[in-house]
């Protein structure tokens, strides 16, 4: 450890002065506008924002798809996961690999797949047609349902990521020891794996969650102007009709839904302890 | 019995992941005219076609220079920064941390909005420069992250040393810090290259005539084409993704720093 603290101050700071003036401060001017009409510091912004019916919905529809969509991943991640953390370790690797691969490409990519799968000449709506289920293609496109699906495709590896870094570390033995001595396997799962992977959960909850709530790819192209969200909505706002005070309203909706879904689930975990 | 379960979950839970890229690779090898899984018979037009779109090569080029040097600049600035926060005891050092790990946490959208509006309108700033600018905001918490990590295993006493036997502090930085921490660089390097390379939201506001980023160009196309094109892209971009995972794994087991 060096003492020159003006030293140390000198190669820090090009970056901090970056991101604060490219960064914090165009942000923070942004989330103010919505505090301001007519040069004073009001709420009407948010008052306004709430009042009409449409934003509600789109408030209230992101709410729901982001909490469903990190709901959903901790069912499934905590399935995968404890299968992958018994795998041998070759093929744990391997798994993994796979798991993690589609992090890597674009989510234009992984979206436009949904679009192929989804679509009126998609598979699905071949295989209803082609088993008579329906005499003509079902609309799958543009409802929340594509939506819900495309998100969970793009966040379930971050769930699996983190839960299986978080069992890890649950010794290997505790669980055998506990089938032995009787428990069933519910209780082995809220006694044992759920207190000692809550951290996982915590993490992976709130990637998955904020992730849902902020991507705008995937409900611009699977939902499109149907199925608006909260990040499709702060484009249309700026976009159509010019409106910056909504677009901060919006900003800052998100902002405070990351954060408290953050400290939510802390507190969920710790309560669980 | 276990063993099938265990591989039935991982399968279907594979499936669903993976799945998508198989059908998005053969619906772009499609010979018919419009997108549909399964394909009307096999052809690598679509692919070729691709290379043949002027806007598609225009904004490949594009987010392959932000991507670069949005990186190399974001390296600029983090690698500094990294070390002092490792090696100085620097007063405020957590708002340092904070400040720079900021536009992880705000999402894309308003990030790009606020900065072509508060930044780069007000400055009069072209829009290649200011979508330069925000790439490197956006890989900047990536570059500090990842070069903070291989820095922290580093034992300070070896650059001590160094000094000690008569090198400047520039020196020992050049020659004993940084062929320590190059896997970290490049780790960071390769992350941020992905990551600026694929990002949409941060450069949806970035635009203007005949400047787009690739992502953005493939979406505006997707508003006015329905042929197969995208699929063929999406693939090669996907296969382009995994050959730089691929070989920057091989090199520098990069999946140690991520």
């Amino acid at each position: 450890m060096f003492r020159n603290t003006r030293e140390g101050l000198a190669l820090a700071l090009p970056a901090a002065i970056f991101a604060m003036l490219l960064f914090l401060v165009p942000v923070g001017i942004l989330l103010s506008e919505a505090f301001r009409t007519d040069g004073s510091w009001t709420l009407q912004g948010y008052i306004d924002f709430f009042a009409s019916p449409l934003n509600r919905t789109v408030f209230l529809r992101s709410l729901k798809l982001g909490v469903l969509v990190a709901a959903t991943a901790a069912v499934i991640g905590y399935a995968a996961a404890f299968c992958i953390v018994n795998l041998s370790p070759g093929s744990k690797g391997r798994v993994f690999g796979l798991v993690v691969l589609p992090l890597m490409i674009s989510p234009v990519a992984r979206t436009y797949a949904w679009i192929v799968i989804l679509g009126r000449t998609g598979i699905v709506n071949m295989a209803i047609t082609g088993l008579g289920l329906s005499d003509r293609p079902i609309r799958l496109l543009f409802t929340e349902t594509a939506v819900f699906l495309g998100l969970l495709q793009l966040f379930l590896p971050l769930m699996i990521i983190s839960l299986v870094s978080a069992m890890e570390n649950i010794p290997r033995d505790v669980i055998p020891a506990a089938r032995v001595l009787g428990a069933s396997w519910p209780s082995v799962f809220l006694k044992i794996i759920l207190p000692l992977t809550r951290e996982g959960l915590v993490i992976g909850g709130t990637l998955v969650f904020t992730g849902a709530l902020t991507a705008y790819i995937t409900p611009a192209i699977l939902g499109g102007s149907k199925v608006l969200m909260l990040e499709t909505l702060l484009y249309q706002k700026v976009n159509v009709s010019n409106d910056f005070v909504s677009a901060g309203v919006i900003a800052m909706i998100l902002i405070l839904m990351s954060f408290s879904a953050n400290l939510l689930l802390k507190r969920i975990a710790t309560v669980r302890r | 019995m276990k063993h099938v379960a265990n591989w039935s979950i991982l399968g279907l839970t594979l499936v669903f992941l993976i799945g998508p890229f198989v059908i998005i690779i053969l619906a772009g090898a499609s010979a018919g005219q419009n997108l549909a899984f399964p394909p009307e018979g096999l052809s690598l037009k679509w692919y070729a076609k691709v290379f043949t779109i002027e806007s598609f090569r225009a904004s490949f080029l594009l987010s392959m220079e932000l991507a670069i040097f949005g990186t190399l600049m974001a390296l600029l600035l983090g690698v500094p920064a990294a070390y002092a926060l490792n090696r100085y005891d620097i007063p405020g050092a957590e708002t340092v941390r904070t400040v720079v790990a900021a536009p992880i946490i705000v999402p894309g959208i308003i990030v790009g909005l606020a900065l072509l509006r508060y930044f780069v309108v007000p400055l009069n700033m072209t829009i290649t420069l200011a979508l330069f600018l925000a790439h490197t905001a956006l890989v900047l918490p990536y570059a500090v992250r990842v070069v903070s990590s291989s820095m922290h295993n580093l034992r300070a006493d070896m650059e001590e040393a160094a000094v000690l036997l008569g090198c400047t502090r520039f020196q020992a930085f050049i020659k004993v810090v940084l062929p320590n921490i190059r896997g970290g660089v490049l780790a960071a390097f390769i992350l941020g290259f992905v990551t600026s390379f694929n990002q949409v939201p941060v450069s949806l506001f970035l635009s203007g005539p005949g400047v787009r980023t690739l992502p953005i160009d493939m979406l505006a196309y997707m508003e006015i084409t329905f042929d197969p094109s995208v699929a063929a892209l999406s693939a090669l971009l996907a296969f382009m993704s995994l050959a730089i995972v691929f070989v920057a794994e091989r090199l520098l087991g990069f999946s140690r720093y991520v």
